[in-house]
């Protein structure tokens, strides 16, 4: 038990010591983490409305999802405990500490003048000081949303990154030969269909910049790559040469990697947003495909069946040389890099299965993350603690996250459809 | 019903017609007088058949339409694609020599229809990712596009498509089904 307050102690001091020092956490601590026990009493509020409780249900949930506490459940809260001020005067500590709470979020809000006032304090119950104090503002409308920002607030103080509950997720979603792409929150919450195409729809991204998305859709025919402008909602620039063009990544800014496959080579491109400028950056008999960018840009790995089956490479984009990473089974897909560049997300076939795995940038320490089904398209979250996947375990493809090791698998509610190929929105 | 006896209708008269042109010439090197006889003897004969003529008849429609629906059926096998798909082990684009011969036969039938163009349809079982099964694809439907112009058909008339596990033609999740998913399918170009 004081190892766990130590360690409170030490992610609060790591905090303090600024966002720079934030990745000592996972390396330190790395699997073996445990995680923190956290109250949320109901919010308080002069208004009798189901509102208190929805709003404490609701950071409960996204701190559940976080991967990163322990939600002491409502049903261990008494009277007393629950009645108690917000304020570090009204609280008594050693009554959260005895139930095993290790921090307290209380928080109270009023509405007034159209809008929700929310005043929210993290404590440490340990020696009761205070690791977050802050006032948030909304229409009453968008209340999750100030639930969200109040969650990541208090992951940034607790694990010294900001959670991600406000982020957005674009993905594929519908049935056999009618799909199209929508953006929703990652609670389920305010989904947006982008496209109505009616027709079959592959891997789209969006730009770093947040205004592109790239697509490839059936909708003239036969595969097309198109980069659609998201404030206009036309394309702005199609490949509509013979072959299979898929596969979107983006690198810097705006510039969309993608690859093609026709005749008896493969090509991966990269095209300029912007300034339209395409280039050719690798060809190769056989297949190339899934190209993903580190994130300084030097750095693509990418598919190729060059030895016979699909395996995993990494190239040094300026060099020009390019390294197997996979050795294991002979299905190894779908690769991306991790924002922070250290890891590398990848689909591989195991007894049969299609496993989510990590593995470092040379190949090494490879870990297998899921179990059972087809698991696809594995992606980072901008933070580089999560991964969003798509995953079949009966008849359909569901949307899900964990994090980076695996742990703490939650399935998104998105829509009631086949949802796949998911990606954070930037 | 009613159009094929029509037809059989203007069949006949057509094929009066085309019978009856050719002695024409000797007609008319024929005298009046031979010409009057003979519409006489003919007038005569006529008479003559006219009791069973309502029989023949009968039995030469029949024996017509018969005629026809053979002539019919002969043109549909013709102008259908052979319907074989080719098939797919996992993971793998080279196609298997027995189904070479399936290969050849689509190619035989598109040297008799030579207007025709068709599309190579590439699919893959549900197994995998999305992204790869599609370049997957696109090889299949590749592979059988280069043994079609190795059998001399011009590549202009081949339109290649994949579709990657998008359509499965067996939804199920067993090798059957997969078997029956892992194929390269023709189909003709509507497009032209």
């Amino acid at each position: 038990m004081t190892k766990i307050k130590c360690m409170v102690v030490v992610l609060f001091l790591i905090f303090i010591a600024g966002t720079a020092e934030s990745k000592v956490y996972l390396d330190v601590y790395g699997k073996t983490y445990k995680k923190i026990t956290i109250g949320v009493p109901s919010f308080q509020s002069d208004r009798p409305d189901r509102l208190r409780m929805d709003m404490s249900d609701l950071l409960n949930q996204d701190l559940d999802m976080s991967g990163f506490f322990i939600v002491a459940p409502n049903s261990l809260l008494d009277r007393e405990l629950s009645d108690e001020g917000i304020e570090k005067k009204d609280i008594k500590f050693t009554n959260w500490r005895s139930i095993g709470v290790e921090l307290l979020c209380k928080a109270r809000f009023i509405l007034a003048n159209g809008e929700i006032a929310l005043e929210a304090y993290l404590y440490d119950t340990l020696d009761g000081s205070l690791l977050l104090a802050k006032r948030y503002r909304s229409s009453p409308e968008e209340w999750r949303k100030l639930v969200h920002r109040l969650a990541d607030d208090i992951l940034l103080a607790v694990t010294g990154e900001k959670g991600i509950m406000s982020s957005r997720v674009v993905f594929v979603s519908g049935s056999k030969r009618n799909k199209d792409v929508y953006i929703a929150g990652i609670d389920g919450q305010g989904i947006r269909q982008i496209t109505n195409f009616q027709n079959i729809m592959v891997s789209p991204s969006i730009s770093p910049d947040g205004r592109f998305l790239a697509y490839t859709s059936y909708k003239e025919g036969k595969p097309n790559l198109f980069i659609m402008d998201l404030e206009t909602g036309k394309d702005i620039h199609s490949d509509r040469e013979e072959g299979m063009k898929l596969g979107t990544a983006w690198l810097g800014k705006s510039t969309l990697g993608y690859a093609k496959t026709s005749g008896n080579h493969s090509t991966i491109y990269t095209i300029d947003a912007a300034s339209r400028q395409k280039k050719a950056i690798f060809t190769k008999e056989g297949i190339l495909t899934s190209p993903s960018f580190s994130p300084d840009g030097t750095k693509m790995v990418f598919v190729s069946d060059m030895f016979g089956s699909p395996q995993v490479f990494i190239k040094d984009l300026s060099s020009g040389d390019a390294k197997r990473l996979t050795y294991s089974g002979n299905y190894n897909t779908s690769p991306s890099f991790s924002p922070k560049g250290d890891l590398i997300a990848f689909v591989a076939k195991i007894n049969g299965s299609f496993e989510i795995c990590t593995m470092n940038m040379d190949g090494s320490n490879q870990r297998v993350l899921t179990s059972g089904g087809i698991n696809d398209s594995p992606q980072f979250s901008p933070c580089g603690r999560y991964i969003l996947y798509s995953s079949k375990k009966s008849d359909h493809y569901n949307v899900y996250i964990m994090l980076y090791n695996g742990e703490n698998k939650r399935m998104l509610k998105l829509t009631n459809k086949d949802e796949e190929q998911p990606r954070f929105v930037p | 019903m009613k159009y094929l006896a029509l037809l059989l209708a203007v069949l006949m008269l057509v094929c009066y017609g085309c019978a009856s042109k050719p002695a024409q010439p000797a007609q008319k090197s024929m005298t009046a007088e031979e010409q009057a006889r003979l519409a006489q003897e003919e007038a005569l004969k006529r008479k003559e058949r006219e009791g069973r003529i309502s029989e023949e008849d009968l039995a030469k429609t029949r024996a017509d339409r018969e005629r026809l629906e053979r002539e019919k059926g002969l043109q549909e096998k013709k102008t259908a694609l052979p319907a074989s798909d080719i098939y797919f082990e996992y993971d793998s684009y080279s196609v298997q020599p027995e189904d070479l011969p399936k290969i050849k036969e689509v190619s035989e039938w598109l040297k008799i229809n030579n207007a025709v163009r068709i599309v190579v349809e590439g699919h893959c079982d549900e197994r995998g990712t999305v992204e790869y099964n599609l370049a997957l694809g696109q090889k299949r439907a590749e592979v059988v596009k280069n043994h079609l112009t190795k059998f001399g058909v011009d590549e202009k008339r081949i339109r290649i498509i994949s579709f990657g596990k998008e359509i499965p033609v067996d939804p199920g999740h067993t090798e059957d089904a997969w078997s029956k998913n892992r194929r390269v399918h023709f189909s003709i170009d509507q497009k032209g």
